[in-house]
């Protein structure tokens, strides 16, 4: 015997599976600096294994995103505008999306990364994986905000949270400035076709850090409604 | 009446029989709706749920579920009308607990969202209209009752709200939630306790052969708020602020405290839910009961047999007893949703609707009016997600059980009538 009470009328808040999403996404931005690294090395048996994992993720994501879409149906009456949560997720799963290009590309062309810039280059990748992490704190965040309705501590602790990644995400700015400098330095001894792709590496990393700062003001977007 | 002679005592049983099903029936089911919000938000165990239950819906039942079983058993139809052939009333009264009690049951099976009230409402009209007369159908009162209908979800919605937003901006949304809450939540106690024993006192305990006036009502009725509120304190003076991690994100304790202040409110609803429900069950059978034991005379000034609502009240608790835990345990899972400073506000807000609809005689649906009341602190923006999906099939329900309701009561009604003549 089914029985339909007052209760069937509250549904699964869509914020779960976009917190288990963002926690996707932390963790291929961070199996990238593994696979970066075995790419400096030029282990290429590694990378492939990396590969393997970012693309699983990746799935992973797809499915989640899918879920919270799922989650999203037209009767759902939401305490924030649906547009805002599928922006959310759209943004946000194109980090994912992006770690698997860029594992893509350097896979595909065996990519070397010259070893004048192979440090700077890391450290750049890094500061991406600080930031995604930033934005999944955000993510997470969210639960709080809706325990305190949106007001008080809770409102100024994410804003707090949104700064920070404002200003990790400046930082990274200034560093992929420096990198390119670098690699601007020795572009003349390398291989032109390479070159090109080089930069085209270093702009996806640092789309990886402009989209999870995205996921941010689109939060503090919901949470300021 | 000579039928009323002949077969008195055995339609009395069948009575008794047919209401006190109805309010096991109502007991299994609808108590999950008042005790599940408190087993979701581990405010209660299951078994702490079941216990509070059985008191409050006893109590409940017994002490303030007069005012809606008179309107039930002679609110509806003029009895006098039918001071020529009483056994039609009886016939009535039995064809309409059949008729609710039997929709019930395929609407449970089929998982509709159906309402004991209105299933009743519904049978009565029907049989009178059709089976006796549509002139015997006090329509004033029958437009007041449906009228309660539409005005009781919006009103616990718009009580809900304003709980919530006070919540909101005297708890939640300041510097120190945690504080705050020790500090307000004892008044919200009392306005628990104000709530309910003023309307109990104001209208319920005419029967027991207490009548108080206005100002004694008032007196008492804060004297037992602040009773309840001191309880309160007692009680929220052990909770300490402890945080809770999930993931990276820590948790404040204050949810804690409105888990303290979600026992009331259950208590609250456990009695509310008693005293408007149990008429569903009791009321037709007042009437029957009324008619035999005065040998066929529609006396309508005679008072209610007090064992009635006893026999209401045991027929809830039996129910619950037996089934309810498995519906509670299924209901308060499905909401996890629902923190307790949310169930509370939507919880307090429908028990204070239905029980004013106690106090006034207007059988209310005790499930429309949480969900009112849930939408209200969605509203607030208190919930992440609300399916109005789910709202949109309960008002077809709503519309849909009216005339099913009155069809079977008017089919066991003249089968009932073609037995017995």
């Amino acid at each position: 015997m089914k029985v339909t009470g007052f209760t069937d009328i509250i549904k699964k808040s869509p914020f779960g599976p976009i917190r288990a999403h963002m926690l996707v996404s932390k963790a291929s931005v961070d199996e990238l600096i593994t696979f970066l690294k075995s790419a400096i090395d030029s282990d290429w048996n590694e990378a492939v294994k990396s590969r393997k994992v970012i693309s699983d993720l990746e799935n992973q994501a797809d499915t989640l995103k899918a879920e919270t879409r799922g989650l999203l149906t037209k009767s759902l009456f939401l305490a924030v505008p649906r547009e805002d949560i599928l922006d959310l997720i759209k943004l946000a799963d194109d980090i994912p999306n992006t770690v698997k290009d860029i594992s893509g590309l350097m896979i595909g062309r065996q990519m070397e990364i010259p070893a004048k810039i192979s440090s700077s280059f890391l450290h750049f990748a890094k500061e991406a994986a600080v930031i995604s992490d930033a934005a999944s704190e955000a993510v997470n965040y969210i639960d709080e905000l809706f325990q305190f309705s949106f007001g008080g501590n809770a409102a100024i602790k994410m804003q707090q949270l949104i700064e920070k990644l404002d200003s990790l995400e400046n930082k990274n700015d200034q560093t992929e400035i420096n990198l390119r400098a670098e690699l601007f330095a020795i572009e003349k001894d390398l291989p032109p076709v390479n070159v090109i792709f080089l930069y085209d590496v270093i702009n996806k990393i640092g789309e990886l850090s402009d989209r999870a700062e995205q996921v941010g003001h689109r939060i503090s977007l919901i949470a300021s409604r | 009446m000579e039928v009323i002679a002949l077969y008195g005592p055995y339609l009395l049983i069948a009575g008794c029989i047919f209401g006190f099903f109805m309010a096991w029936g109502i007991g299994a089911n609808d108590v999950a709706n008042a005790m599940g919000p408190s087993v979701g938000a581990k405010a209660l165990t299951l078994a702490q749920a079941i216990l509070v239950a059985c008191i409050f819906e006893f109590a409940g039942a017994y002490l303030a579920g007069g005012e809606v079983t008179s309107t039930i058993r002679k609110g509806i139809i003029d009895p006098v009308l039918l001071a020529d052939s009483p056994e039609l009333l009886v016939f009535g009264m039995m064809a309409s607990l059949l008729a609710a009690g039997v929709w019930l049951i395929i609407a449970s099976f089929k998982g509709w969202p159906v309402s004991t009230t209105h299933s009743i409402v519904g049978a009565i009209v029907g049989f009178a209209a059709v089976g006796i007369g549509v002139e015997s159908v006090n329509w004033s009162k029958v437009g007041s009752i449906v009228s309660s209908w539409v005005i009781s979800p919006i009103m616990a919605g718009v009580i809900s709200y304003l709980i919530f937003k006070s919540v909101q901006n005297l708890i939640l949304n300041t510097k120190d939630p945690f504080d705050n809450a020790k500090k307000y939540v004892p008044g919200y106690i009392f306005l628990v306790g104000f709530i309910i024993s003023m309307v109990t006192l104001l209208k319920g305990l005419k029967h027991v052969g207490l009548t108080l006036n206005f100002q004694e009502s008032l007196t008492y009725s804060i004297f037992i708020g602040i009773v309840i509120a001191l309880l309160g304190s007692l009680i929220l003076r052990r909770v300490e602020n402890t945080y809770e991690k999930r993931g990276d994100v820590v948790f404040d304790g204050v949810e804690k405290v409105f888990g303290v202040l979600m026992v009331f409110t259950a208590c609250a609803m456990a009695f509310a839910h008693g005293s408007n429900d149990v008429a569903n069950a009791v009321g037709p059978l007042a009437a029957i009961v009324s008619v035999i034991q005065s040998g066929g005379e529609i006396a309508s000034k005679s008072t209610m047999p007090w064992w009635i609502l006893l026999l209401g009240g045991v027929g809830i608790v039996s129910g619950l007893a037996m089934l309810g835990y498995r519906v509670i345990e299924t209901v308060g899972r499905n909401i996890t949703e629902l923190t307790p400073s949310r169930g509370f506000a939507a919880v307090l807000a429908a028990a204070a609707t239905v029980v004013l609809g106690s106090g006034t005689g207007l059988p209310l649906s005790t499930t429309h009016t949480l969900v009112g009341a849930v939408l209200g602190v969605g509203l607030a923006r208190g919930i992440s997600a609300i399916d109005l999906g789910v709202v949109g099939r309960i008002i077809v329900s709503w519309v849909v059980t009216l005339p099913v309701g009155a069809g079977l009561s008017i089919l066991f009604f003249f089968t009932l009538k073609g037995i017995f003549s």
